[in-house]
Parts: structure tokens; sequence; C-alpha cells
């Protein structure tokens, strides 16, 4: 099986400077997967059928429902609201995404310096929330965080505020929420890259008199970046969807598109518009992303960068 | 034939007062689903596989519906429409519950005196604390706006929006919007909003369960679910006897009034409520003496869009 | 050295106030569940068990959960397979319109559900999936598979390759080296990705709520279906006895390792001493 070795390993730079094919040689590599490629096929046939079939049935009414036209576009752009509420969208969830990883790196990597019992009681604790179905859990936060709420309570009975705080019905009770139902999928991701961190390495550069910190942030945060990367991703677009936390937990100002878009869809019946709001999400989020391409390397995952 | 409510504890006690018994002497499954959707409602109508059959929605909903022509027509003269209020009838539906847009508020907060009329509801001196408002338009804050300040009950529709966001302008820092029947009765019970405009049987059943709340009827608004068959549905003749027979049998309305304090849809059914119900209902004399108007959703029909808009815009800034 | 235990500190700190505030709600929703009222509260007045009655007298609560067991480990299953092997491709094959395919890939997440739900609803209508578990499993599937591909994908993306050709080199098969070493060196992620999948379907309302109906429904939809007038306490018994399932098969899965170890650890002795 030798013969078959270097398709495995990864080339040295783009196809393209391998000076062996011709034209049509390149033609039909960049055309047709090779080997590993096909395994592509039965997802990408998968997500077709399930996915962009019904998708675009759907979201072709935004140009259709109730004329056809544009009028659903410039609804949008004709008032400030919908504008806003993209924007705060995408401000929650940056939000959301930075906490997670200011909260999820340490923890995931306390986990990784923890013996087996404590890592096993931290694992736990990841995934005690995904057990309580988002609708109890963001009651529980109702309960919690209100005026006369446990938190407040403590608050109050230790001195340390006079007035109970507002937690509820604005942006801190919206981002207490989000950051709780998404920490578990910051956590894990990092986690298991940083097992797989040879840690060993921190050790040498530091037996060869770097400093730990030094150390830390030069050859073992590198290290982890895929796993921050796909943590970031994930919570971040995650969080771009969701409904349920901001519309129990947030006031007027915290709308999140998603809120809107179900309302658009099963309480105002504007169908078309909703499908606008969502043509417009996932192009601002496209284009978003491809934005923050240039500076993280998440072309590899998504597989933006040429191979 | 399958029947779809709002869900939960409320539907069973309903379905089991006020279907079962006709399913089982005319030998009819009955099916459930919950809760009534409105976009699986158009979509069903649109696919033409249409699996509800019947439909408890709101009535701006079925307004609506029937011009869209999602809903079927009903055939009123099988219908003793006699016995149910005008205002409630349309071609497509006719209305399966009342309940009341009341001042709920929480007695140990207020045990002396408590607001009586929206005018006192909008009081923040007098009455110092947070009022909770449903957060969608048809939510009857704006009549309640509209009402306090000073227009009268008969003049209300069309509704003089303007007027009631100025109104809502003036207490605006002291409003909290609720989602669900859970927060409203959540938010008024431990005093976070200790008055809130409320769906009379939230408050009733929580000051069951030994809660602080109370209904004040001053000034209430009564409001309606109606039903409606899907266009298409092929047991639409059933349901039809159904309905017949729902309006003209006092039992089935009032064994759910009876465990909700929502009112049955006729007069004859009130009889049938306990003593110890009765006066919850808004449909008791002396609570339906003090209402102040029915909400005209013919209204909300034509311009929910529209001032749903206005409020989001209203309610971000 | 200080500096080191400083830090250190500072760590165990963070951690643990991130794990009190992970598990938090969980400690409203258990007394909750016992509590003899048909609201939420906190603290609870007097305890009962009705609702852990309530869930298991209820033909409809019971048959729900078993059909979201069932759909959970059929989209696990699915996703697992179908994302790694895309993870797979994504990450080390070549194929044509790369930019267009990953997109593609995180889409299912991004696209709101409620928009999903109501296309899928449509096309499932005419194809008669509506109110079927394979309809639930394929849209379920949909939803959870980028999470499988995105955790994956960033295993292999850190995974040194060298590995493999070393192993290769010793003359082990194509076959033999990936399920030798690169499968292992991935596992993890795959078990995070598999969990995410598992979860994504087992807590999915928006979408299910659309394909429910009086034949086939699952535990989401039974939980919210009377939300809007009033939470069904039920639903905070269901996360206790989940709960309690979960740190169960914690127990179960540290003791069976600990003795495992200790066994390892007896036949090491033995060894050496013979």
């Amino acid at each position: 099986m030798t013969e078959a070795r270097p398709q495995a390993t990864p080339s040295p730079g783009p196809e393209a400077e391998s000076s062996g094919p011709g034209r049509a040689g390149r033609l039909w590599q960049a055309l047709v997967p090779d080997r590993w490629g096909w395994l592509m096929l039965p997802l990408l046939v998968f997500l077709l059928l399930v996915f962009v079939a019904p998708l675009a049935m759907i979201l072709a009414r935004s140009f259709t429902d109730p004329a056809p036209g544009l009028q659903n576009y410039r609804d949008f752009f004709g008032s400030a609201v919908y504008a806003d509420v993209l924007v705060n969208t995408f401000r929650i969830s940056g939000t959301v995404t930075l906490l997670t990883l200011l909260l999820g790196f340490p923890y995931a990597y306390l986990m990784t310096l923890a013996s087996p019992f404590w890592r096993g009681v931290m694992l736990l604790a990841v995934l005690v929330p995904f057990w309580t179905s988002l609708l109890v859990r963001t009651f529980a936060w109702v309960l919690m965080l209100n005026n006369t709420g446990v938190v407040n309570d403590f608050l109050l009975s230790v001195g340390l505020i006079d007035e109970p705080l507002t937690l509820i019905r604005n942006q801190t009770g919206v981002i207490v929420g989000m950051v709780q139902v998404m920490l578990p999928y910051a956590v894990l991701p990092m986690y298991a890259t940083m097992r797989g961190v040879d840690r060993r390495l921190v050790q040498a550069a530091e037996g060869l008199g770097a400093r730990p910190i030094f150390a830390f942030w030069r050859i073992y945060a590198p290290l982890t970046a895929p796993g921050v990367v796909a943590a970031s991703l994930l919570v971040f677009i995650s969080s771009i969807g969701f409904y349920v936390t901001p519309a129990l937990l947030g006031g007027p100002q915290d709308v999140m598109i998603g809120e809107l878009i179900v309302q658009q869809i099963s309480a105002v019946l504007r169908w078309g518009f909703a499908s606008a709001l969502a043509v417009i999400l996932l192009v601002v989020t496209g284009v978003l992303l491809l934005l923050v391409s240039r500076f993280v390397n998440i072309g590899k995952l998504l597989g933006g960068g040429e191979r | 034939m399958t029947v779809v409510m709002w869900g939960g504890a409320d539907q069973k006690t309903h379905v089991k007062a006020a279907v079962q018994p006709w399913a089982d002497a005319n030998d009819v499954t009955i099916k459930q689903d919950s809760p009534s959707d409105y976009a699986k409602f158009r979509a069903q109508v649109e696919s033409g596989k249409v699996s509800w059959d019947v439909v408890e929605v709101e009535p701006n909903f079925a307004h609506t519906a029937c011009d869209n022509g999602w809903a079927e027509k009903l055939d009123l003269d099988q219908i003793d429409v006699s016995r149910l209020k005008d205002e409630m009838v349309t071609d497509c539906a006719i209305p399966v519950l009342e309940y009341a847009f009341t001042i709920g508020y929480n007695t140990d907060v207020f045990p002396d005196s408590h607001p009586t009329t929206w005018a006192e509801f909008f009081d923040v001196k007098k009455f110092p604390g947070k009022r909770g408002f449903w957060k969608y338009a048809t939510g009857a804050m704006f009549e309640a706006a509209l009402l306090a300040d000073g227009v009268a009950p008969e003049d209300l529709y069309p509704l003089d929006i303007d007027r009631a966001f100025k109104k809502l302008d003036t207490i605006k820092d002291h409003i909290v919007f609720y989602e669900t029947g859970e927060q409203q009765q959540q938010l008024v019970a431990s005093g976070e909003a200790p008055l809130i405009q409320a769906w009379n049987g939230r408050v009733y059943s929580a000051a069951q369960e030994g809660q602080p709340v109370a209904n004040e009827w001053g000034e209430h608004l009564l409001s309606y679910d109606q039903l409606v068959i899907p266009k298409g549905s092929e047991n639409a003749d059933t349901v039809q006897e159904w309905a017949a027979w729902f309006v003209e049998s006092p039992e089935a309305q009032a064994g759910y009034s009876n465990a909700t304090a929502y009112s049955p849809v006729t007069e004859e059914a009130l009889e049938l409520i306990d003593d110890e119900v009765l006066p919850f209902l808004p449909s008791a004399p002396e609570n339906a003496a003090k209402r102040a108007t029915i909400i005209d959703y013919s209204y909300w029909a034509e311009n929910y869009d529209e001032v749903s808009e206005r409020l989001n815009e209203w309610a971000a800034k | 050295m200080t500096t080191r235990f400083l830090c250190r500190a500072g760590l165990v700190a963070v951690a643990v106030l991130t794990a009190i505030y992970l598990v938090a709600p969980v400690f409203v929703v258990v007394p909750t569940s016992f509590n003899d009222s048909s609201f939420l509260e906190f603290p609870p007045k007097d305890l009962s068990l009705r609702w852990y009655e309530s869930f298991f007298t209820d033909p409809a609560w019971v048959n729900s959960a078993l059909n979201s067991l069932q759909i959970g480990v059929w989209v696990t299953l699915l996703s697992v397979v179908l994302g790694t092997a895309a993870a797979l491709a994504m990450v080390r094959g070549r194929y044509p319109l790369r930019a267009a395919v990953g997109a593609l890939l995180v889409a299912p997440i991004l696209v709101p559900y409620v928009i999903l739900g109501l296309a899928v609803y449509a096309l499932f209508l005419e194809l008669g999936l509506t109110q079927t578990i394979l309809g639930f499993v394929l849209v379920h599937t949909a939803l959870a598979v980028p999470f499988v591909v995105i955790n994956v994908g960033s295993a292999l993306v850190s995974f040194d390759e060298r590995l493999e050709l070393a192993a290769m080199n010793l003359g082990a098969s194509r076959l033999t080296t990936f399920l030798r070493v690169t499968l292992p060196n991935i596992l993890p992620s795959m078990g995070a990705g598999a969990l995410f999948a598992f979860i994504t379907s087992f807590d999915e309302v928006v979408t299910s709520i659309f394909l429910a109906g009086p034949d086939v429904s699952t535990l989401p939809v039974q939980m919210w279906s009377g939300v809007r007038v009033q939470i069904d306490p039920t639903v905070a018994a269901v996360s206790t006895m989940l709960l309690l399932i979960t740190v169960a098969l914690f127990a179960v899965a540290g003791l069976v390792r600990a003795l495992g170890a200790r066994r390892a650890q007896k036949a090491l002795v033995a060894a050496e001493n013979a």
C-alpha cells in the first residue's frame, strides 16, 4: 500500500504549483475529488435533499409572497428597527462567544490538569445543563434572577446592595442565560483538543529557559487554537439563532433576529418577509465569517482554503 | 376528528368536558394535538394535506384565515347562533370560551386599596411599582391606554394608536412585558410587577394555589377564543355537528369553566357554574356589569401587522 | 514557583465559579420538581411526588420520552458517520467548490430553526413524513451534523499526520493505520460531536413542533405544547430524572474505570513478581 502514501500526506503547497499536469489535468484535479474528497459526498447529498431543497423553496417566497418583487427587502431597509435587531443579534452573539471563551478556556485547561476523579466531576458539571430542558432552565433563571429571587436576596442579605438589581428583562439576563447554555459547546471542543496536545512540549520550552507564561502562550496556545476556533464558531453561530432565552430573559430592547422571525412566521404570518429576514441573516453572517477568516484561520475548518 | 387547542392541562380539561361526551355518544374517535400553531395551520391548508379538523385560535387569526380562504365557512343555519354573542360569531368561526383582560394585582402590596380603573392603573404616583403587559399588540394594552386617557368605551374603535402611545409613554419606564401565562403569574405573585394586565383565569388559578393575587373587574376588556375548521378538513361535517351540539349543551361548556374560571359562551351554561367559581367568571352578572367593552377583532385583523411593527419599534426605543 | 501557584489558584477559582454557574439552574429545577403546586415555584412550599406520578401515568409523556430517545440514538449514529466522513474529506481531501461546501456545512445551525421547520413541514406533508420517526431523524440529523463536522474537523486539523506516516512506514496497512492511529486520536472529538448531536435532537423543539402530531410526538414538544398557558411542572420532574440517570452513568463509569485500574495494577504486580 505504500505507493498510495503520497496522497495521504498533506501536500506542501497549492496543487497548482506542482509541475506535472497540464491544463486539462489541472481542471480535472479541480473538479474531481480525490480519494478523501469523495467522503464528502454522502453528507452533501443528504443536506441537499433534507436541508437545501426545502429551504430554497421557502426562501424563494421572499421574492414572491405576498407579491412578486423586492417589497420584502424594501420593508427591511425601510425601517431602522430591523437593522437594529440584526446588529443587536450580532452584538449579543459576539459578547456571548467572548464570555464563553473567557470562562471555558481556563475550565477546559484545568480539566487536562486535574486528577481523573476531579476531571470526572468537572465533566459532569459541563454535562448537567444538557439534561435540563432549555425551557425549564430558562425559567429557572427567571426564578433566580428576578427582583425577589435568590440572587438578589443573597446580595441584599450580605449587604452588597441596598436595592434589588434588575437582572432580567434586560441584556444582563439574556447574556447570563445564553452563556450558560453555550458554555458546554465551548468547553468540550477545547478540552478535546487540549487532551491531544503534548504538554511535554511546554515543559521542554520551560526546561530550555522560557518563562512559563511565555511557554504557555507561544507553545501551548497555538496548539490548542483549532479547538478554540471550533468552539467560537459553534457558539457564535448557534447564538445567532437563539430565540427562547432572549424571549423569556430579555426586554423589548434585546429582541434577536430569531424571535423576530418566529413572530413573522407564526403570529403575523408574513412568510415572505420572514424569509427575507432569513436571507439577509445568511448573507450578513456569511460576509462576517469571510471577514473573520482573514484574521483567524477558520478557513481550514470551513474548507475555504485551497489544498 | 382531530381537535387542536393551546395544550397542557387546560386542553385536557376542555376536551374531556366539551368534546368527549359527544364523541362517545356518536362513536367518533377524537385525536388531540397542541398547541394551535398558525404557521402549521396555513401550511396544511396550502399543501392540501390537512390533518387538523378544528382549531382553537385567537379571533384576529380567525378573521385573517376566513378572509384568505384558509378556513371552512360554517353552516350557521345548523348552529343555534342566537345563544351566542353577535360580536363573537363570523362566517368561519364560533366562540369557544370567553376571558377577560383584568387588572391583576398583588394583594400583599395593595392590601387596602388597589387600582379599579385603567386611569388608576396608569397612575404610578398613587400606585407605585411595575406594570406588566402582554407583549403582543392584541394584548389589550392599547385599549387600556385609551380608556385610561379618557376615551369612552363606545368610541374606542378604530383605535387612536398615536394617542395610545402617548399615554403609554407616560409609564414606559414602569412597563414590563410578559410572554407566557406562567410569566404573568410569576410577575404579579412575586411582587416584581404588583400590577398586571392579566388573563382572569391565570390570576384565578394562582390565587387558588394560595398566591397573593386577585382580579379587579373594573373596566375589564372582554375577549374570547374561537374555533375554526381548516380549509380542506375531511371531517368538516363532523366538526359542524359537534359545534352545533356544543353550543346547545350547557354542561359541555360549564365543565371547562368550572375548572378554569373562563366563561362559557352561552347564558344557559352560566346556571351550571359552581357557586364558588361564579364570582370569578367574566360573565358573572356583577362582573359583566363592570365590563368596558368587547375587544373588536375585526379591527385587529386589519391592523395587527402595522400596530405590531409600531409596538416593536416603540418598545425597542 | 509562587507565580505558578497563584496562576493555578486563579485557575481553580475561575473553574469553581464556572462550575457553580453551570449547575445553578439545577438547584432550582430539582426542588421545584417535588413541589406540590401547579406552578413552578422556588423555593417549593409543600413537597409531593405528583409530577413524577403525572409522568408515569400519562402515556403521552412516556411515549414521547421513548420516541425522543429512539430519535436521538439514530440521529447520533447517522450524524457521527456522515459528519466524520465529511470532516475527513474537508481536512484531507480535495473536491470542488470548497468554500460553498464549507458554508453549507455550518448553515444548518445558522438558519433560524423556525424557517427550516416550516420549510421541511411543507415538504414532508407532501411526502407523508410528518409524524414519523424517520421524519424527525432526517431533520434533526441535518441540524446535528455540523456539530460533528466542526468537532472532528478541529481534531483532524491539530492531528499530526506524521504519526500515520510512521505507522505505515512500519508496515501497517492503510486501514490499520486509520483504526489504530487516527481514530483513537480523534475519538474524544467524535465523542463530543456525538454528544452534541444527541442533545441537539433530544432538546429540539422548534422544528419538532412542526413535525409532531397526535400519533408521534417528542419530549420537548410535550413540554412546550402548553407553555403559552402554563408550564407543566412535569417538565421539572423529567429534567430531574434525566439528571439522575446522567449522574448514575457517570458514577458507574468512574467505578468501572477505578476497578479496571486496580485490576491492571494487580496484574502488573503479579507480572513483576513472576
